[in-house]
């Protein structure tokens, strides 16, 4: 208030930095930095070269039209990732959703160790896609790992999991599964906003406890299961680490996961173009996919607001 | 009150990321007379005025790899001052995901480590003739015949060998005793081989074999063709590398359907335990799982020793062959290289440093031939005069398998795609095992993924 001269310019300048936008845009300015150099400008150029024969190691790109995509009909690997990949989807996230319901549920319980065992099993999300914990699986479900051990002593007999075409993938749903921490915890939070009047309501009319869980929990829930089963179903098709580190795809590539096939030929056998358009095909899947949940969501998803 | 502290706390921001700035700055006016500080330093102690330079070099290799070649930088750096080496290692695998990124940005490491697969990146090497006609590269303790070796058909020199080598199959003998199977002899065949296999696992309860699988397609399957018919008549891929070096598909089904019987009988590991190998240092030959392993025979010391301290002998045995008086199909060829780069800026100080790696006996000392048997004569001597037991076996068997009749001309070069079709090779066999397809169609299809790979 010095100065009267300036106080038009000061003004104005408080005004623009008042501004709702501005503010918005400042605060989201290194994630729009971000989102354009990391992930738009790979993402058109992975377009591009969907098209194109490039691989890394030459420099030459040479326009080859529909041919990557023709390619991808007569390849046996890629029909097989796509089969392997969808299996861990379809078993691994609602094995997933429920087990983190499942301990959601358990820890709504009053008790001042809830938040300790909530922290707790919320351990191995934080963990999650590391290599070390991949690494301490392949041990565990090795030939003489843990697991196998444990089958020796109680006199059973031991499990060949990474040998065998029809049980390999299981490992790496398990611990899919045993990363059940960010669903539960949106689960949990979920589960608090359910007034708690409905339930008394219910008990008054001798509702047992099935009965409360089915009629009242789940559909009240089911915003938040539509969220969760859409983010895990994307997740989970882009699985990676688990498939890389312990088997490296096989046995007889039942455990190929698409991302990893995506990386193998892009980086070993040097077919730039052709993962590009392994990529663009998988996000068609995944686009229905989700697609399909969001439609079908009107089915099941139970709105409040709406009735 | 929320809007007051807002514009505190963007004013705060912005005075921060002004200081910030200031900071930087400072720090590099700092940074600025640190270096010219370290120059003079450097120009008193050495005794002419050298420009400063760095070099990047990059291998892959086993731990002992890594420990030696840091070893030996250091010990360059101290004798140049002026040269800082920024050194990188990987494994095989990582290795080349790494080079393929730096070739598509063009930032090739100065020195870097190539094998047989060098066509793929011939555009990236700068080759060597000229530093070898002015001197710079020492060759005159190294014969015509090992230049050749990593030369191409047009005599361009790729880089210089860093060791010669050869494939062969190590076991432990007294695996072999005690299941009273006889040790394998020069010429002994597949047949006897996948006898031995299954007597030994039959007997001791472990494998016969290993799958190391990084050698096991070059060293069994690509041989298993050039063993076939004339010496030199045929091979997995033709000389030039622009086509198949065989016609017929059913050549390769006896060894694929000895592979997939092996390993569904139990006597090699199948794809699961075969996945618990990351190395040959944690090899099921090393961990006593198995009584024979394939190697490429530089690696051959370090498990000898490894076994050696637990009480266990092992010995090198040749290539099984097809028939007893048929080729060997072994052949002596560079383990691998040692190249300078086309983007280099010190391309010379590069070769110096190659020159130095190759001729220093003091250097190789360190080494050990641990990259293969050196190809200077010298240094080769000395390394042998001075010889363990386990490098030893190494040259002796080196030696045995230089008397095998070899065709004049050979190829030992992997084609670009070559990673593919192992990857589809070993799969196919999986696939037997699991009784999908038969063996001739194992053979077939790896044939045809073989033949894409030209087109």
């Amino acid at each position: 208030m010095k100065d009267t001269a300036t106080i038009g310019f000061g003004t104005k300048v408080r005004k623009f930095i008042y501004n709702d936008n501005t503010v918005g845009h400042v605060f989201a300015a290194p994630f729009i930095f971000g989102f354009i150099c990391f992930s738009l400008i790979p993402i058109l150029t992975s377009f591009y070269y969907a098209f194109t024969d490039f691989s890394m190691g030459s420099k030459e790109v040479t326009p080859v039209g529909l041919k990557n995509f023709a390619a991808l009909l007569t390849d046996e690997t890629f029909m097989k990732s796509l089969g392997v990949t969808l299996k861990y989807v379809f078993i691994s996230v609602p094995m997933k959703l429920a087990f983190a319901l499942f301990v959601a549920f358990l820890l709504t319980r009053k008790s001042k160790l809830v938040t300790l065992y909530r922290s707790l099993y919320y351990v191995p999300s934080l963990v999650g896609g590391s290599v070390a914990v991949a690494l301490v699986w392949k041990q565990l479900f090795a030939r003489r790992g843990l697991f196998n051990m444990v089958m020796k002593d109680m006199g059973l007999d031991t499990i060949n999991w990474f040998g065998d075409q029809g049980l390999a993938l299981f490992p790496l749903i398990l611990m899919s599964v045993w990363q059940f921490g960010s669903s539960m915890i949106i689960f949990a939070a979920g589960l608090k906003e359910i007034p708690t009047t409905y339930y008394e309501a219910a008990e008054i009319d001798g509702a047992n406890g099935f009965q409360k869980f089915i009629k009242i929990t789940l559909p009240c829930l089911s915003p938040i299961i539509l969220y969760n089963l859409v983010m895990q179903t994307i997740s989970a098709f882009m699985a990676f680490t688990q498939a890389f580190i312990i088997t490296k795809g096989g046995p007889n590539n039942a455990t190929m996961m698409y991302a990893l096939y995506v990386y193998k030929q892009a980086f070993d056998y040097n077919n730039m173009g052709y993962a590009c358009a392994m990529s663009w095909f998988m996000l068609m899947v995944m686009s229905i996919i989700t697609l399909v949940i969001f439609k079908s969501s009107k089915m099941w998803v139970f709105s409040e607001a709406g009735d | 009150m929320k809007k007051k502290l807002l514009a505190a706390f963007l004013a705060a921001t912005m005075v921060m990321g002004m200081t910030a700035c200031g900071g930087d700055t400072t720090a590099q006016g700092d940074a600025g007379t640190a270096d010219g500080s370290s120059q003079v330093e450097n120009s008193v102690a050495g005794d002419e005025e050298q420009e400063q330079i760095k070099l990047r070099m990059a291998w892959w290799g086993s731990q002992t790899r890594h420990d030696r070649t840091v070893q030996v930088i250091e010990m360059y750096e101290k004798e140049n001052p002026h040269v800082d080496i920024e050194y990188e290692f990987f494994s095989f695998d990582d290795y080349f995901t790494k080079l393929k990124t730096l070739v598509s940005s063009d930032q090739v490491w100065d020195i870097f480590q190539l094998g047989g697969n060098f066509p793929q990146y011939v555009d990236k090497i700068y080759f060597l003739n000229d530093y070898i006609d002015s001197g710079v590269i020492d060759t005159t303790n190294i014969s015509d015949a090992y230049l050749k070796i990593t030369q191409d058909t047009a005599g361009n020199q790729m880089g210089l060998s860093n060791g010669l080598n050869t494939y062969g199959i190590a076991y432990d003998v007294d695996m072999f005793k005690e299941a009273g199977v006889p040790l394998p002899t020069d010429n002994w065949t597949w047949d006897d081989y996948a006898d031995a296999c299954r007597k030994i696992s039959k007997h001791t309860g472990e494998f016969g074999t290993s799958g190391f699988t990084s050698s096991e397609f070059i060293a069994g399957c690509s041989t298993y063709i050039g063993q076939q018919g004339k010496v030199g008549e045929y091979g997995f891929f033709n000389l030039d590398l622009t086509g198949m070096g065989f016609d017929d598909y059913k050549m390769l089904t006896p060894y694929i359907q000895m592979r997939a019987d092996l390993i569904k009988e139990g006597a090699s590991p199948d794809a699961g335990a075969e996945m618990e190998i990351t190395n040959i240092e944690n090899d099921f030959l090393v961990t006593g799982e198995a009584a024979m392993t394939w190697v490429a025979v530089n690696q051959f010391p370090t498990i000898y020793d490894v076994c050696a301290a637990e009480g266990r002998t092992l010995a090198l045995a040749s290539l099984p062959r097809v028939t007893e008086n048929g080729p060997a199909g072994s052949v002596i060829q560079s383990s691998q290289m040692l190249c300078v780069s086309q983007d280099s800026q010190y391309k010379e100080e590069a070769a110096k440093f190659i020159s130095w790696f190759q001729n220093s006996e003091e250097c190789n000392n360190v080494l050990q031939g641990e990259r293969g048997i050196p190809i200077n004569d010298k240094v080769r001597e000395a390394l042998k005069a001075s010889a363990t037991a386990g490098q030893q076996e190494m040259y002796d068997y080196v030696d045995l398998v230089g008397t095998f009749e070899t065709p004049e001309k050979i190829n030992v070069l992997s084609p670009d795609g070559q990673d593919q079709v192992v990857d589809q090779y070993r799969n196919l066999i999986q696939q037997v095992v699991a009784g999908e397809i038969t063996a001739d169609e194992a053979a077939k299809k790896t044939y045809e993924a073989a033949e894409a790979i030209f087109k």
